[in-house]
């Protein structure tokens, strides 16, 4: 019913321990409110009148205060514990999801990592809060109430006792039967879901096609298909809870006809069938309060194994083979023999270079053809296959994933990430301690200072999702601003930044790129040839290869470089 | 509650489906009353049945009715909640219909046929899931309350019988339990509510930035930052949600102890009123221990009531949709397809987007547009397409204001976009829809020329493949062809493209763009791009900068004459 990793939880076992215990003293008081009430009732049916029960009714009032205050602890018990417990998970996930880096995450679904993060620890607490009171109600109070019933007539003890395993055997088929069909259904659900969301993203292209009113009739059809298949679902679905309702609730009914039938024959007196018939009803609760809970626990449970999979996720190693302080005019990068495949295909082949000083070098190639995953390896967000030799200074290392390495470079990719936060602290993320003379400066160098201007706020104004949208030149802006305010990093890996720009914005972001060239080392992945002009070096990728290195001035004056054949493929132009 | 009785003034989204479903909504109600009813009955008849027992009656039959009335009820009472379940369900369902309906068509009176930089399917997709809420509305909140209330009503007529003095205590403490802590408990609990739903989404937005922001986070070494800022949301967030559900629990106990007071009073009620004599006596154990069963119906009311908070952005959202129209609005043809833009401005606020631009095209001439982000190129497009109305100028088409076209539209301008759309259903669907009219043979040919047609030929099911969902099962390259195939159907004489060509790599930028001017050369187009590549297929350029044409001019001229021109092209040709 629950996971066995639960039980290597910090405080697991003391909270357990108090849950239980909890839980017996309202075992006991569930027991004495069915008998205090029962007592009264009967005095009073024999008729010795309101004064005699003072005492009867008085218990029956503490006895049922005591099982609800009880209920009020336990939920206060097990929330503290949860909350704990989640808080401790969210730290472990957040240095996992770091360890992990950006490609890992990638490769488990970034959508799916955010909601691990928020819905899914949420998921968590409400397991740990609410499942755990659940089963310590179901293991405990039906058994205290039975021995009690049993006590007061062993048969009917018996009775209640048999009865409860078929519940559950009918409980559990009807619930296989419910989600078989609701398995069945499910690409049917699916969908029909997804027709509608059709219908509503496509909306535009439904109004350009001078669809968009015929669509309305269409919408409610697939509605109305979805109901009928959701309702075929639902009656296996509420079957099952029917079954266990239906059983619990006659089971009373039969209970109270047989001790009619014995108080008539005078086999019983009138006490303890009234408290078996009051206390019947709770020998039940337990498990129908966990059964309409079932699915939370599903949920719970699911998120719960979910979290557990990331924490168990293996980690980059060996990320402190570098001792490196500063990227020199002198240090310098050797790849030899570079290889990388993904999923058994290789990607990139042999590939041999070296990268000096401030040098600015360009990989250049079509789509496809492998300078993206360079650049990746490059800046240790993939790792190479292990025959491959890479050394910085003549120290070999067995990948880029080297934090001395982290620490020298900026990477600049298509789509840079903007926080949701103010300008300001977008501005200054790799570099908080920056006073304002160097904000300002940095704004300036990378031609920021009109936005500044314009936003309501200023730097204050929040950016990002939610918050102020940037256009893409702002967004490739505030990371050139971030280049510029931090002086310690040497080394500027770029990502294709400027393909998806239009030209004007293109052009101008260069300009305020040239000073950024200077002093650095820079790694320059694009199909924009005009780019080469800035270089000093170009490498030429085809189909994963390294087809060709060399000066660009160099390679563009021979008519049969790699370069100029790519440069050809590049510029087919439209042809009418 | 003022804010909840003006939520309920304006609404048009959840009382005229209460309205016009009644039968529906009152099977619910009274279905979840009668589970209730028939719990306590259970416990009722139960008590009276072991209570008369006990006197040893001298026959059986004398408590037979009892006897059966015991198994009618315990059968009724799972029977009840059984149906229940599927009638509510069923009528949740149908106002689900009814209201996706209704969210479709307002969206479709306001959406645009240009695509705007705010992502219109994710606004979409939010009022789809607010749909959904509105369900737990339905199921939570009012079928609960509606039975709690008839509960109320019934019960106290019942006890009004035997006393009316006792009916009006009962009344009393019920309205406690039923009316005044459920408002109450509401009341407190909104702004907390809010409070939660605000920092809900914040740690959404914390995780989003954590996840997508990862990489900064590790190069800049900030690792532990992350942690502790993602700490105080999740901290403030189980603060809120903590105090929320203490409340509740306090509520519930709240409400057993008031459940223990009618359990006493109606003892004592009992015993005054039967207890003098030998066969009434009965009915105390059947008074009293009908009451428990009440509790859950009490705690229902209860919980569905507080949780109505959680609904009301969603309504709110809902509400402030446009009401939709129901008329198609006939329109009239123009004779030429000129477009002429006469000194036309236009503002968002006080923010001007276009300033005093001018231009025409003529039947069969192709334009650029080009210019960053923001200045204005998407502006035009939806003044052409009568989105929107000059602010002074005029915007013609044939002579006539592009409103006036009403449902000839579509007649006159086709739209090819950067992610023009493709439903989820076969090929040829897809593509008739540009002409639902269209032959098979007219079908062929628009696939023919949008270069499909080896594609098509190569798929085991041909037309008849599925798309699956926005197209994902070809390149982004042969979705933009498919919908090139479907405005070929649709044969407008003016076609806009929207940037159609942005997220493909060059060389099949270059294949895609020269079927497209191939395909579309007699027709007028629109052209926004972003750089230079196909520039020479056009007959006029136009560089927009802050709402202002500050270049034009044929390729030829630009290319001769301007020198801004000629560094732009000789970068993106190099």
């Amino acid at each position: 019913m629950f996971d066995r990793r639960l039980l290597a939880l910090p405080k697991i076992k003391v909270t357990l321990l108090y849950l239980i215990v909890l839980t017996g003293i309202q075992a006991l008081a569930i027991v004495g409110q069915g008998i205090s009430l029962s007592q009264a009732l009967v005095w009073l049916w024999e008729g010795k009148g309101l004064s005699s029960i003072t005492i009867p009714v008085l218990l029956f009032a503490l006895f049922f205060g005591l099982r609800q205050l009880l209920v009020v602890v336990k939920n206060y018990v097990m929330a503290n514990f949860a909350d704990q417990t989640v808080e401790n998970y969210r730290i472990a996930l957040l240095e996992k999801y770091a360890k992990l880096g950006s490609p890992l995450i990638a490769k488990f679904g970034t959508g799916q990592a955010v909601s691990v993060l928020a819905a899914g620890l949420d998921n968590v607490k409400n397991y740990f809060q609410l499942i755990l009171i659940k089963v310590g109600d179901l293991s405990i109070i039906p058994w205290i109430v039975l021995i009690a019933i049993t006590y007061f007539k062993w048969i009917q003890g018996l009775f209640l006792l048999l009865i409860f395993p078929v519940i559950i055997i009918f409980f559990i088929i009807l619930g296989l039967a419910a989600q078989k069909k609701a398995d069945d259904e499910y690409q049917n659900f699916k969908n029909l879901n997804n027709r509608f969301v059709d219908g509503l993203r496509g909306l535009p292209t439904l109004k350009q096609l001078g669809l968009s009113r015929a669509y309305g009739q269409e919408i409610y059809q697939i509605s109305e298909d979805y109901r009928k298949t959701t309702m075929r679902t639902l009656i296996i679905a509420i079957t099952s809870t029917f079954a266990l309702d239906f059983f619990t609730t006659l089971s009373i009914a039969v209970l109270a006809v047989f001790l009619g039938l014995d108080l008539l024959n005078g086999r019983m007196t009138l006490f303890p069938a009234l408290s078996i018939l009051i206390l019947a009803p709770e020998y039940f609760l337990p498990l129908r309060s966990f059964a309409d809970d079932y699915h939370a626990t599903l949920d719970g449970k699911n998120a719960y194994a979910e979290v557990l999979e990331v924490l168990d996720m293996p980690e980059m190693t060996d990320q402190n083979q570098l001792h490196l302080a500063e990227w020199r005019a002198t240090s310098n990068l050797q790849v030899k023999n570079l290889n990388f495949s993904y999923q058994d295909q290789p990607n990139l082949v042999d590939l041999n270079f070296d990268l000096r000083g401030y040098e600015r070098v360009a990989i250049v190639g079509e789509s496809g053809s492998g300078k993206s995953t360079l650049l990746n390896l490059l800046g240790g967000q993939l790792l190479p296959q292990v025959d491959s030799q890479i050394s910085i200074d003549g120290q070999e290392l067995p990948h880029l994933a080297q934090q001395d390495w982290q620490k020298q470079f900026f990477y600049l990719p298509q789509a840079p990430y903007i926080f949701h936060a103010s300008l300001k602290d977008n501005l200054t993320f790799y570099y908080p301690q920056a006073d304002q003379k160097a904000l300002d400066l940095a704004i300036k160098q990378a031609g920021l200072t009109e936005l500044v201007a314009e936003l309501p706020d200023g730097l204050a104004t929040i950016v990002g999702e939610g918050g102020r949208q940037l256009s893409g030149g702002q967004v490739q802006r505030v990371a050139l601003a971030r280049m510029f305010l931090d002086p310690r990093r040497r080394v500027l890996l770029f990502d294709e930044p400027t393909a998806h720009l239009d030209v004007q914005t293109e052009l101008a972001l260069k300009e305020s790129m040239a000073p950024l060239f200077e002093d650095h080392l820079v790694l320059f992945a694009t199909h924009r040839l005009h780019w080469l002009k800035q270089m000093d070096y170009v490498l030429v990728m085809r189909d994963g290869h390294l087809v060709e290195q060399g000066q660009p001035a160099v390679l563009l004056a021979q008519a049969d470089s790699q370069l100029n054949v790519l440069r050809d493929a590049l510029h087919q132009g439209v042809k009418l | 509650m003022k804010e909840l009785k003006k939520l309920l003034a304006h609404d048009h989204w959840v009382m005229p489906f209460l309205r016009q479903q009644k039968r529906g909504l009152w099977s619910s109600i009274v279905l979840g009353f009668m589970t209730t009813f028939a719990a306590a009955a259970l416990m009722f008849i139960s008590g009276y049945l072991i209570s008369r027992s006990a006197q040893h009656p001298s026959n059986i039959l004398l408590i037979y009715v009892p006897i059966v009335l015991t198994r009618g009820f315990g059968i009724a009472r799972p029977v009840f909640r059984y149906v229940e379940r599927l009638v509510s369900h069923n009528w949740v369902l149908r106002v689900v219909s009814k209201s996706r309906q209704r969210l479709y068509q307002s969206a479709a009176r306001g959406a645009s046929s240009i695509r705007s930089r705010l992502q219109t399917g994710q606004v979409l997709g939010i009022l789809a899931e607010d749909l959904e809420q509105l369900e737990n509305l339905y199921l939570r909140t009012l079928f609960p309350l509606g039975a709690g209330m008839l509960l109320y009503l019934i019960s106290s007529i019942g006890l009004g019988v035997f006393n009316w003095a006792f009916m009006l205590l009962w009344m009393l403490v019920l309205a406690l339990i039923l009316i005044v802590i459920p408002l109450a408990s509401l009341t407190l609990n909104r702004a907390k509510v809010s409070r939660q739903k605000a920092l809900q989404s914040d740690l959404y937005t914390d995780a989003t930035d954590a996840i997508l922001g990862m990489q900064d986070w590790v190069l800049s070494g900030r690792q532990a930052d992350l942690v502790a800022k993602e700490g105080q949301t999740m901290q403030k967030l189980s603060r809120v949600k903590g105090k929320l559900m203490a409340f509740g629990w306090w509520r519930d106990f709240t409400i057993q102890l008031l459940s223990l007071l009618l359990m006493v009073l109606i003892m004592i009620w009992a015993t005054h009123q039967f207890g003098h004599s030998f066969f009434a006596s009965n009915y105390i154990a059947a008074f009293t221990l009908a009451i428990i069963p009440l509790i859950d119906s009490f705690i229902a009311v209860n919980q569905g009531v507080s949780e109505s908070s959680f609904y009301e952005d969603s309504i709110k959202r809902l509400n402030d949709l446009p009401e939709p129209s129901a008329k198609s609005t006939a329109g009239i043809k123009p004779q030429t397809t000129t477009v002429v833009f006469d000194q036309v401005s236009f503002a968002y606020g006080d923010k001007l987007v276009l300033n005093d631009v001018s231009f025409d095209l003529l039947a069969g001439q192709k334009m650029a547009l080009l210019g960053p982000s923001g200045a204005g190129k998407t502006t035009i497009l939806k003044l052409l397409a009568g989105d929107l109305q000059p602010m002074n100028g005029r915007v013609t088409i044939g002579g006539l204001n592009p409103n006036k076209l009403g449902d000839e539209l579509p007649k006159i301008i086709a739209v090819l976009d950067q992610q023009s759309y493709l439903f989820d259903t076969t090929i040829e669907n897809n593509i008739r829809m540009g002409n639902l009219t269209a032959s098979q043979d007219q079908v062929q040919q628009a696939v023919q020329q949008a270069g499909l047609a080896d594609l098509v030929a190569s798929l085991p099911q041909g037309y008849q493949t599925p798309m699956q969902e926005a197209g994902q099962r070809f390149s982004g390259g042969e979705r933009q062809r498919f919908a090139l195939a479907r405005i070929l159907l649709q044969d407008a004489p003016i076609v806009i493209l929207d940037e159609p060509t942005v997220s493909l790599d060059p060389k099949t930028e270059a294949a895609v763009l020269t079927q497209i001017f191939t395909a579309l050369k007699n027709r007028t187009i629109i052209w926004v791009t972003h750089h230079l590549t196909g520039i020479e297929a056009v007959d006029h350029i136009y560089f927009l900068n802050d709402g202002r044409f500050t270049m034009a001019g044929s390729p030829q001229e630009l290319l001769a004459h301007s020198e801004a021109f000629q560094q732009l092209y000789a970068m993106d040709q190099f």
